[in-house]
């Protein structure tokens, strides 16, 4: 059943990718795509085959996997199944200083946005981390309080922000706000690979250990788990993967919270086996999100996020449902 | 052989000791229970002796090497560690439950081989679980959650087993087996200590009491050399009958609470 779940997974994944390059938009038919990624046909097709779609399903791919790896990895480390990568205020510092940036940078200075947001999720999880710091160490609870105070701080800075920004800089600001794709580029997915690779070989590496927190820091120290430093590193590690995908595609709620809970209903809740399905699941379904948010309303664009959460519920409701 | 050794072991939370100047010896085959009244400081003497919590002041020995130059994973391996309660934030099934057990054994890629899954299956069937493997555990009772964590320790196949409290949600049966449970694993040449509240029971399973108040021992030895009335007064404001017991040691009845406290020279 699981590994009939695997093949299923895989196969949607490529589905999802080879639709995203194929039938991306309705100024090239498939037939012409397919020629463009073969390194054939028109030059205008190649541009929007090889130049924007690629990039563009490469960042879902990276973005989908970043946020919902991050997502099981901080449930399990909070022992809380409500925990994703927004709750921690991650994405909220990150998009505060993304929305600054568009704000008050010069036209000239706006590839610096994604630099700033990460250097404002930086800042947020340093704070959080500080604030949770209690008399014995940082705890869960302390942590999440830390990230919900950290979170109403940065929406509080965004709708300043968003309130006096000169009107010409409030799309690409809202942007930040709203999640999108859009601004995928090669350098863009160049830039965002190790904060993804990084993060997730250290959390695939801390699979197990991270499957033993979810049942209590005295638990997991009872069966060999070093807390303290893993705790630091799933921290550190899940805040690189927000910061990096909220850098580069703004803020996209939904995938971190449903996706582990997606996969768990399927095969079950040993987080070593999870994680590396939630990463695959996350993409697939994030490039999937993508694609539709691009064709439903076309030319309009919808946010991803919008429509990542209306892929994901039905599903989430189903198998909530059907499971025992 | 020497198992466990603590030496003037001292700890607690946050700076202030809870554990003052405690000697412990646990060997081979040996069965301690470690008793005293609320607050006196047994869980956070079980979460030293098992390295959880570091210590201020003293040592703790694993098999003749200190506690602190082990590595977490391999103390995880020598000793099983049976916490008071688990919350699982994840509807976990009693097999994976009892699987995380075999973590220490597991490196981080490496799934569990069937030498893992043998464990694992004679730990679930030693506590009488067998045939619940797929039930998740957020169903069982609390006695059946404490059998579930009691299998979680015995998966590891430890050579000594730390117990909080094991047998505070357990009926008369499931205590009975507990008694069998580790019985067999003393005289399997397991060390075993365990933190219990209950008096008959500590006495059918333990050949060594150790009485703790205020973090301090009061008392410690054979069952003949700790059970005296005067102990009971001073230690836990009780006066009790011992009704003897052919074959064994007393039973221990709290009457009533005693008027006043006695003198009670510290033993060791």
């Amino acid at each position: 059943m699981r590994r009939a779940a695997d093949v299923v997974l895989i196969a949607v994944l490529l589905a999802a990718a080879a639709a995203a390059l194929l039938a991306g938009g309705p100024a090239l038919s498939a037939r012409e795509a397919l020629a463009a990624l073969a390194g054939n046909g028109s030059p205008e097709a190649r541009t929007i085959v090889l130049g924007l779609r690629l990039p563009r399903l490469a960042l879902g791919l990276e973005v989908g996997a970043a946020l919902a790896l991050a997502g099981a990895a901080l449930q399990a480390l909070l022992s809380n199944p409500l925990a994703d990568p927004f709750l921690l205020g991650i994405s909220g510092g990150g998009a505060a200083a993304a929305t600054a940036a568009f704000a008050a940078l010069p036209a000239s200075a706006l590839g610096l946005v994604p630099a700033t947001a990460m250097a404002g999720s930086a800042l947020a999880t340093g704070l959080v981390w500080w604030m949770a710091r209690g008399p014995l160490g940082p705890s869960s609870t302390r942590m999440i309080l830390a990230g919900v105070a950290v979170n109403a701080a940065a929406s509080a800075v965004i709708l300043t922000i968003l309130s006096l920004a000169p009107s010409p800089r409030l799309p690409g600001a809202l942007a930040v706000t709203m999640g999108s794709l859009a601004s995928a580029s090669a350098p863009a997915v160049a830039w965002l690979t190790p904060y993804v690779l990084i993060p997730a070989f250290v959390l695939l590496l801390h699979g197990r250990d991270l499957g033993l927190l979810a049942t209590g820091e005295e638990s997991a120290a009872g069966l060999g788990v070093e807390v303290a430093t893993v705790r630091r590193r799933v921290f550190l590690a899940a805040a690189a993967l927000c910061g990096g995908a909220v850098a580069f595609a703004g803020v996209i709620g939904f995938v971190g919270l449903v996706v582990p809970h997606l996969c768990r209903m399927v095969w079950g809740h040993a987080t070593r086996r999870l994680l590396p399905r939630t990463m695959v699941a996350g993409a697939a379904l994030m490039v999937l999100g993508d694609l539709v948010a691009r064709r439903a309303l076309a030319p309009v664009e919808l946010p991803v996020g919008v429509v990542t959460a209306v892929l994901g519920v039905p599903f989430f409701v189903a198998l909530l449902r059907r499971s025992p | 052989m020497t198992l466990l050794d603590a030496r003037g072991l001292s700890g607690g939370y946050g700076g202030a000791d809870i554990i003052r100047g405690v000697d412990l010896t646990v060997t081979e085959g040996r069965c301690v229970a470690v008793l005293g009244p609320n607050g006196a400081g047994k869980s956070t003497l079980l979460r030293l002796l098992a390295g959880i919590l570091p210590a201020s002041s003293g040592v703790v020995e694993l098999c003749g090497r200190p506690l602190a130059g082990w590595r977490r994973r391999d103390i995880a391996r020598a000793i099983g560690f049976v916490p008071q309660t688990v919350s699982f934030a994840f509807p976990l099934t009693v097999a994976e439950v009892v699987q995380q057990g075999r973590a220490p054994h597991l490196g981080p890629w490496r799934p569990p081989a069937p030498r893992d899954h043998a464990a694992v299956a004679a730990a679930i069937a030693r506590v009488g679980l067998d045939g619940r493997e797929t039930t998740p555990v957020e169903r069982l009772s609390g006695g059946e959650r404490q059998l579930v964590l009691l299998a979680r320790a015995l998966a590891s196949e430890p050579r000594l087993l730390l117990l909080d409290e094991p047998a505070t949600a357990l009926d008369v049966r499931h205590q009975l087996d507990l008694v069998a449970i580790l019985g067999r694993l003393a005289s399997d040449g397991a060390g075993v200590v365990l933190v219990v509240h209950d008096w008959n029971l500590a006495l059918r399973i333990a050949g060594r009491l150790v009485v703790l108040q205020e973090g301090r021992v009061r008392a410690a030895g054979s069952p003949t050399e700790v059970l005296r009335p005067e102990l009971f007064r001073a230690v836990f404001g009780v006066d009790v009958d011992l009704v003897p017991r052919p074959g064994g040691a007393p039973f221990v009845v709290a009457r009533q609470r005693s008027s006043g406290g006695d003198e009670f020279p510290p033993t060791s």
